[in-house]
């Protein structure tokens, strides 16, 4: 089977298993908060057993962590909806989550390809750029129609090119680009549903998700810091549907604003990385 | 009886004498050698889209051997290779050959072989088993080798060459990446080392 249709499968089973599970939310009203990062989370699993198969528990392979983070992430998922009374809890609780999920896979390059006080301080930055994506994006999953879905999927379009040419690890990259398909049913059921959301808790997941592939890139394979930055940013343009001047303007500009930043920044960084990849000579994924 | 002073002194220090000897002889058997990195090979070749053989190497390589051509059961290896180390021709490549896609070279730096046990086949061939750790997993390999030679360096040295052989599956390494399209599990590996005698 081809590369392309093997990916394509994988895109579409998983972007199947999140639709089934957030329409089922949307259906049962009351179990939305709890469906709609279950959605994520499912959604990323069945990519990442298609892409890598099973892993291990404890993972032997650091990477492995973020097939489980997918898991351990639900609980801070499902605390990114909490009453508006409760949301220290959830910035608080979020904040000691994601530094103790970003030790995992991290802890194997202390003392070894990281010196102790530089990964320490990797670790730390990690964890903090992640907590504030998520405590700044969880918000645009409140967020009707299909800009949220739209951006959020076209992250992972973006992540998937920046991580094949950037960080030259075509696994991570297959892991972001399904990611971003299964979180891309939102769009179509944004279309199709009035009212639909995909909720506060699918947000915070797969901005975890997203993140965690992103540091994963920089820690054992070859994304640079200004890649790594530049994605981060690049999540961080979620936050704009519920910035009060984008909301202000008319229906067209609240889409074409924040997905139009997120196209031409997005492609640059995809562009900049591929040239970084050819000046390297011939692509030898091409043959 | 009363032993005389030769039978009562110099007897225990006869059979003293005697077992030093002895072992010192056996020591003098099993001789350590140093592996060469300059003169040592790893060569693998892996089958790319069921068409042609895809090889590669690895640079930098050390180790021990130690030889005891009278009892090969004493003999032994320890090899290390630095995954970094990879080298295709292809820069490109070895970067993702080092990825988490397949060798994960951060987390992983070494691969190592450590023998359990030396067999001998036949006047220039020995069994060798041990253990093989790839990306941090250990598999038990057992490998026909070959010596492949003695003489002397420039520099006077003795030194001594071997030659090997053998084919492992890289999905028992947790090495999966790419099998499912058409880059094969089996990887054929020659491993040729010269040793430098401590």
């Amino acid at each position: 089977m081809s590369v392309v249709i093997d990916s394509a499968i994988t895109a579409g089973l998983a972007a199947l298993v999140a639709g089934v599970v957030w329409l089922l939310g949307w259906r049962l009203r009351r179990a939305h908060l709890w469906l709609s990062a279950l959605g994520v989370a499912a959604g990323f699993v069945m990519a990442y057993w298609r892409v890598l198969g099973r892993p291990d528990f404890p993972p032997s392979d650091a990477t492995q962590w973020v097939f489980w983070f997918a898991l351990l992430g639900l609980p801070l998922g499902w605390l990114a909806s909490v009453p508006v009374a409760y949301r220290w809890v959830w910035a608080w609780g979020a904040l000691l989550g994601v530094l103790w999920l970003f030790v995992l896979p991290f802890y194997p390059l202390l003392g070894g390809f990281w010196d102790y006080r530089v990964g320490v301080a990797y670790i730390v930055g990690f964890a903090l750029a992640t907590w504030l994506l998520m405590l700044l994006t969880a918000s645009a999953g409140e967020e009707r129609g299909v800009v949220v879905p739209l951006a959020l999927s076209l992250l992972g379009g973006i992540s998937a090119g920046v991580l094949f040419y950037g960080a030259k690890s075509a696994s991570l990259a297959q892991l972001a680009g399904t990611l971003g398909a299964a979180v891309g049913v939102g769009v179509p059921l944004a279309l199709l549903l009035r009212g639909f959301t995909l909720g506060r808790s699918a947000l915070a997941l797969a901005m975890l998700l997203y993140a965690t592939l992103w540091t994963l890139a920089l820690g054992f394979a070859y994304l640079t810091m200004g890649q790594l930055i530049l994605l981060y940013l690049l999540g961080f343009t979620l936050a704009l549907p519920r910035l009060p001047a984008l909301q202000r303007l008319s229906p067209v500009w609240q889409v074409a604003l924040p997905i139009g930043a997120l196209v031409a920044v997005g492609g640059a960084a995809v562009w900049l990385s591929y040239a970084a990849y050819m000046a390297q000579g011939a692509s030898y994924y091409g043959y | 009886m009363r032993q005389s002073f030769k039978t009562r002194w110099l007897a225990p220090l006869a059979v003293i004498a005697t077992l030093s000897g002895s072992i010192q002889s056996v020591q003098a058997q099993a001789v350590t050698y140093r592996v060469d990195p300059v003169h040592t090979f790893v060569i693998f070749r892996v089958k790319h889209l069921n068409t042609g053989f895809a090889y590669g190497r690895f640079n930098t390589i050390s180790g021990t051997i130690v030889v005891d051509e009278k009892n090969p059961a004493n003999s032994s290896v320890e090899i290390e290779i630095d995954a970094n180390s990879v080298d295709t021709g292809n820069s490109q490549r070895d970067d993702h050959l080092r990825s988490p896609d397949f060798f994960n070279a951060r987390q992983f730096p070494k691969i190592t072989f450590k023998s359990k046990r030396v067999r001998k086949i036949n006047a220039t061939t020995v069994e060798v088993q041990g253990d093989l750790t790839i990306r941090g997993v250990t598999r038990p390999l057992t490998a026909r080798v070959t010596f492949t030679g003695k003489g002397r360096n420039q520099r006077g040295q003795e030194i001594i060459g071997f030659e090997t052989t053998f084919t492992i599956r890289r999905s028992e390494f947790n090495i999966n990446y790419g099998i499912d399209r058409g880059l094969a599990d089996e990887v054929r590996v020659t491993f040729s080392v010269e040793g430098i005698r401590q």
